[in-house]
């Protein structure tokens, strides 16, 4: 006899904000609620303004279309971006020019 | 506003080298010390310092945040790099996070290996990877300004 679990329970991600991220929305973390299947690392800067618009949305754009990510203390390569699946459990982090060194 | 839950002190051991993020410096008689190498004829040691202004406006203190587990696996990474151009060297690489005073140090890499063009050339290409690619961010505060219009800062 076969069972499947249910795709239907809720996914959380962390996302993490750092520098202009962090200042500009005065948090550096996040739990986000996201669809438990089909939902990919594009997707993610649109919910974020979403959820953020009432405050700091345009703001927030910017620093997102100018940022790179990580998925679980990886970075994603612009071009992957729309090939990373984002489950349960991950580890996101809005990734802003850096300033190191 | 605190800095980030994962801007913490870590370190990173890896086969002839130690990379290190933190509040504190090791003295560079330790860092020297630590990769000393009899077989080694050379060791150049990078320290990077905060100035004191920027285009005109007097810089008060610098702030550093780093995504430490990414950034050190980034530096581990840069290491391993390096190895493929000169695969005999040590090296420390520590990089300074939390608040950091004007004229402080605020990075070291020092690099032992046994000729000088090595030590130098591997020293520096660190240290310029370090600028591009690792996850650690540099907040600059001036004279005047309030604190919460402080830049952060971009190498590109």
């Amino acid at each position: 006899m076969s069972s499947t679990f249910s795709t239907n329970s809720p996914a959380y991600i962390t996302v993490l904000y750092f520098a202009a991220a962090s200042t500009t929305l005065g948090i550096s973390e996040e739990l986000i609620s996201i669809p438990s299947d089909g939902f990919y690392l594009f997707q993610l800067t649109d919910l974020l303004i979403e959820r953020h618009s009432l405050s700091d949305g345009d703001t927030l754009r910017k620093v997102l279309d100018s940022s790179q990510w990580s998925v679980n203390a990886e970075m994603v390569d612009d071009e992957d971006l729309t090939k990373v699946e984002l489950k349960d459990g991950m580890e996101v982090a809005v990734i802003c020019p850096v300033s190191g060194g | 506003m605190l800095p980030p839950g994962s801007s913490v002190e870590g370190c990173l051991e890896l086969p002839g080298a130690s990379c290190s993020l933190s509040n504190r410096l090791d003295s560079l008689e330790s860092i020297i010390k630590q990769v000393s190498n009899d077989r080694f004829g050379a060791i150049a040691t990078f320290i990077g310092t905060t100035r004191n202004s920027f285009q005109g406006k007097v810089v008060t203190k610098l702030e550093y945040q780093a995504y430490t587990k990414l950034a050190l696996k980034t530096i581990g990474n840069i290491i391993i790099d390096a190895r493929s151009h000169n695969p005999d060297f040590q090296a420390v690489v520590q990089h300074r996070i939390g608040v950091v005073g004007v004229g402080e140090p605020s990075i070291v890499i020092s690099v032992s290996s046994p000729h000088r063009k090595e030590a130098f050339h591997t020293c520096e290409f660190i240290l310029e990877e370090v600028k591009r690619k690792a996850q650690i961010w540099k907040r600059e505060y001036y004279e005047g300004e309030d604190e919460s219009q402080a830049e952060w800062k971009s190498n590109v």
